[in-house]
């Protein structure tokens, strides 16, 4: 029996019990993001905020936001680093709201494609280029989908989706009709990857709801009924699309073939990674207010969604959560890749260690950064290792998409900082308040793109923001350790080498990476993959095994550091 | 709550503050209405005149001498549509002679003959809640400084979120009896139900349900938050000794069985997990939270259709709440009924 005073027996203290269970099982009884101070000049942290007036990127996106709370206001945009002109030098792409049936922007807005002057600042070359976009734009993938060596655009809006080929002359194509993937309705992001491993990039398409300005829902919130942007679960959950590349410039939907279709969500961000190692790309797509989808890749062109048995769907309570961006790396190295998913405030964001068995758990608490993101609202994310000392960190771009937060959750803010986690090897540790200025900064952040614009080796950051100018971090620390950059080309096997698996031995240091497809949120990252290898002097071989069809492994030997070089598959040396 | 609760002044107790007088006013002025439309309706009626006589004494205010009259009809009549006239004079007349018992007779003629009538509740609620009021009001007169007066005066205090009074308040009957049974429980609860804690909430409270279990040992509850704290740091067998204790000293305890459960899921004994899980199941079938926990349970010990099974009940319940969620934020206008 519970003794009398612990359940006493008037209502009022059976409400409170109640009320306080449900409290204490949601982790609500802690919390405080802390405030920091700083004092040193900007170059001496880690990350440092390269402002427009020196970078040259004037460019800001626009939501458009209107009276009405339509949807797509606080959910875009993304944004890509990209070499589009095949110089060497990361240029930048950032994508635009635009003409749809709930906004008519007059002058129109358009996207930019910004290119690399190589000397820290760049210039926009969007009108030369033709790759404006047309309706309201949320993201960006990029891939060489033809394989002509030249990073190919599509441009995921809400309306018709866009994909320009690149012509190799700076200028693009708009080639989505005789494509054939439009994927109408409302796309967020888009993953390039090699489903059916025929040597070929296919193109998955993350769909959000069943939207449009007539089925516009008037959501409000707060003691006085504020009109705000209403939570998904207001709106149809749709199929995502996946593309077969037919190898001619066309594609064929298979999204029902593959069994993609069957399962309809609220998708957001999706990365192609292969998690059980049989050489096949999966598919990790967050749903919002939904369980998550796990597409195991069956082979035959056929996907098993797994997300509840895997145990990635839903929190460990067995809610769905908000998910937003998403990543795939193997950051224990145990050669296995994990999940990484960001949610939205009061939920946490989800680190999901494979278990080797199909099977996933949570990390969040343990590594500490459930607790860390409790408050805020995750979308672009990156696992990559910002201060190349071997081990892979985080970074996380934040910001609620309700406007009205602060009036409904004091602890809640709008607009939040970046994050920032170090790998220690053993844990995670947020290493935020002293990595810059730029952490305290409140931010809309939405689309995050990783990409080394000034060829350092240290791996600098892109954030879109929601209806404000991109922010652009240069990285101070990376280039303070060695480090290798590579370039991969696929020959028999895509040519962007998306699937391929990379080990390599510094000394003591052992390391393995995968290159994954997609991931983030609306984003498109630097293709290129650098190995850190800290202080040490040397790195002794690197290891590629090439994604199917070809399935090669080579070892390259005598290798340079703190370069990039370029590697063909089958060539048997760098270059 | 109807009953709206006023702010207490730094020298009355706080459950004193209650606004006592409007409760007492409601009455009359809810019934008036009533009985009005009531008792032209019953005039044509084939009723006895002395039922009539006593609700016309009652809507005029002369209680002493309707309330005998009024218990009598309660008791005979069979007219459902008087009978409940005749119910509202009495809880009204029996209020206003402070005959509660009377009134509480009557409150429960009404909710058995009207149990969804939603005057029938309304007027149930206030006159419960008039009842206390009265009580801790007699409380407060004849024992200020007892500990049951501390007691409620923090109880009121924690309802309203004034953590610091209420917490001074415990503190104040600890004072007077270190080893009273629950208040360390219940000041455990409290720092760790404080919006924005302090960091060492935890820690602080922890030592408080180890306290209260020191008084108490057969407290369930002080075992179930502990492992709940233990649960939250990651401290698995620790999470799970105090769940097992929970569970062992109430076998009723959903909350406690789930709890142990997940922790030895977490040290991924998942056979060990799966008794605890569908204990928790079947005492909470509505939770989705022990259905999905169980059916993890079922996927890892390899029992794949039971896994099945159980995701599906999850699935299923997950459609029907429309999946959960952050559930602040903007909402669309309810469909109608």
């Amino acid at each position: 029996m519970r003794s009398q005073c612990e359940n006493p027996p008037d209502w009022l203290s059976a409400i409170s019990r109640r009320e306080f269970i449900k409290a204490l099982a949601s982790g609500l009884l802690y919390g405080g993001l802390s405030r920091y101070a700083r004092a040193l000049p900007d170059a001496f942290y880690p990350f440092e905020e390269v402002p427009p007036s020196v970078s040259g990127i004037t460019w800001a996106h626009i939501a458009g936001k209107s009276p009405e709370h339509y949807l797509p206001e606080t959910t875009g945009a993304g944004c890509a680093f990209l070499d589009h002109d095949g110089d060497g030098w990361m240029d930048i792409y950032l994508v635009n709201s635009g003409n749809c049936d709930f906004f008519n922007p007059n002058p129109p807005l358009r996207n930019a494609l910004y290119r690399n002057n190589r000397d820290g600042t760049f210039t926009d070359v969007t009108a030369k280029a033709g790759v404006r976009g047309g309706a309201y734009g949320q993201g960006v993938a990029v891939g060489d989908y033809d394989g002509d060596g030249l990073p190919d655009l599509y441009v995921t809006q809400y309306g018709n989706n866009i994909l320009y080929h690149n012509n190799g002359d700076g200028t693009f194509t708009d080639v989505t009709e005789k494509a054939g993937v439009e994927a109408p309705g409302w796309s967020s992001s888009a993953v390039w990857f090699d489903y059916d491993n025929d040597g070929k990039l296919d193109l998955f398409v993350c769909q959000f709801v069943e939207f449009s300005k007539s089925i516009s829902k008037d959501c409000r919130s707060g003691e006085d009924a504020k009109r705000g942007y209403c939570i998904p679960r207001a709106y149809k959950p749709t199929a995502s699309w996946l593309f077969h590349n037919n190898g001619d410039g066309t594609f064929t939907d298979v999204s029902k073939a593959s069994g993609i279709a069957r399962y309809l969500g609220k998708a957001w961000g999706a990365v192609a990674t292969d998690l059980n190692n049989d050489g096949r790309m999966d598919l990790f797509v967050a749903n919002d207010t939904m369980g998550n989808f796990l597409f195991m890749n069956r082979g035959s062109g056929r996907f098993e969604q797994t997300g509840e048995p895997a145990g990635v769907a839903y929190s460990a309570e067995g809610r769905p959560r908000s998910g937003m961006g998403v990543d795939s790396a193997d950051f224990n190295q145990d050669g296995w890749m994990d999940l990484f998913v960001a949610n939205i405030d009061m939920e946490q964001y989800a680190i999901y260690q494979n278990n080797h068995d199909g099977t996933y758990d949570d990390q969040a608490g343990p590594t500490g950064i459930g607790q860390a993101t409790r408050l805020l609202s995750g979308w672009g994310l990156k696992f990559f290792d910002y201060d190349n000392d071997g081990e892979l960190d985080l970074f996380l771009a934040n910001g609620n998409p309700d406007d009205l937060i602060e009036s409904l959750h004091l602890q809640v803010k709008y607009q939040e900082p970046l994050m920032l986690f170090h790998n220690t090897g053993k844990s995670f540790q947020n290493v935020s308040q002293q990595s810059g200025p730029v952490f305290s900064k409140p931010l809309s952040s939405r689309g995050l793109a990783i990409g080394d614009f000034n060829n350092d080796g240290a791996v600098d950051v892109l954030v879109s923001v929601n209806d404000d100018a991109p922010v652009l971090l240069r990285n101070n620390v990376g280039s303070q350790n060695h480090w290798l950059g590579l370039t991969l080309v696929g020959k028999k096997s895509n040519r962007d080498a998306v699937g391929a698996h990379i080990t390599y031995q510094a000394g003591d240091l052992k390391r393995s990476r995968m290159k994954v497809g997609g991931g983030s949120y609306l984003s498109s990252h630097d293709p290129r993959i650098v190995l850190g290898i800290g202080q040490r002097k040397k790195l002794d071989w690197v290891e590629v095994k090439w994604p199917l069809p070809s399935g090669a492994v080579e070892r390259f030997t005598d290798l340079p550091i703190d370069r990039y070089i370029t590697i063909v598959e089958g060539e048997g040396k760098w270059k | 709550m109807a009953v709206s609760w006023g702010r207490g002044s730094d020298s009355a107790p706080f459950f004193m503050s209650r606004p006592f007088y409007p409760v007492v006013l409601w009455v009359p002025l809810c019934l008036a209405p009533a009985f009005g439309r009531t008792a032209k309706q019953t005039s044509v009626g084939d009723v006895q005149s002395s039922v009539q006589e006593a609700v016309r004494l009652a809507q005029t205010g002369h209680c002493q001498q309707a309330l005998p009259g009024l218990r009598k009809a309660s008791l005979r009549l069979s007219d459902k549509e008087l009978k409940r006239t005749v119910g509202f004079a009495g809880v009204r007349c029996a209020t206003v002679l402070n005959q509660w018992d009377v009134a509480l007779d009557f409150l429960r003629m009404l909710n058995r003959d009207f149990p969804r009538d939603p005057e029938v509740l309304y007027i149930s609620v206030h006159t419960h809640s008039d009842i206390s009021t009265r009580l801790a009001q007699k409380l407060a007169t004849f024992a200020p400084n007892s500990v049951q007066a501390h007691e409620l005066n923090a109880e009121a205090l924690e309802m309203q979120g004034k953590w610091d009074q209420a917490a001074k308040e415990y503190r104040a009957v600890l004072e007077q009896n270190p080893r009273l049974p629950g208040i360390h429980f219940r000041l455990g609860r409290l720092l760790l139900s404080k919006p924005d804690p302090a960091s060492t909430a935890p820690e602080e409270a922890r030592k408080e349900f180890q306290q209260e279990l020191q008084i108490d040992p057969n407290n369930a509850g002080a075992e179930y938050v502990l492992g709940e704290l233990a649960r939250q740091a990651h401290q698995w067998d620790d999470a799970i000794q105090h769940f097992s204790r929970a569970v062992k000293l109430d076998a009723s305890f959903g909350d406690a069985f789930l709890g142990l459960g997940t922790s030895l899921m977490a040290q991924k004994k998942f056979s060990d997990a799966v008794p605890p899980l569908e204990t928790a199941v079947k005492l909470e079938p509505e939770s989705s939270t022990a259905h999905y926990n169980l059916a993890v349970a079922y996927t890892r010990s390899g029992r794949k259709q039971d896994a099945d099974k159980e995701f599906a009940v999850h699935h299923e319940m997950m459609q029907k709440s429309g999946g959960a969620g952050s559930e602040q934020g903007p909402q669309p206008p309810q469909a109608p009924q």
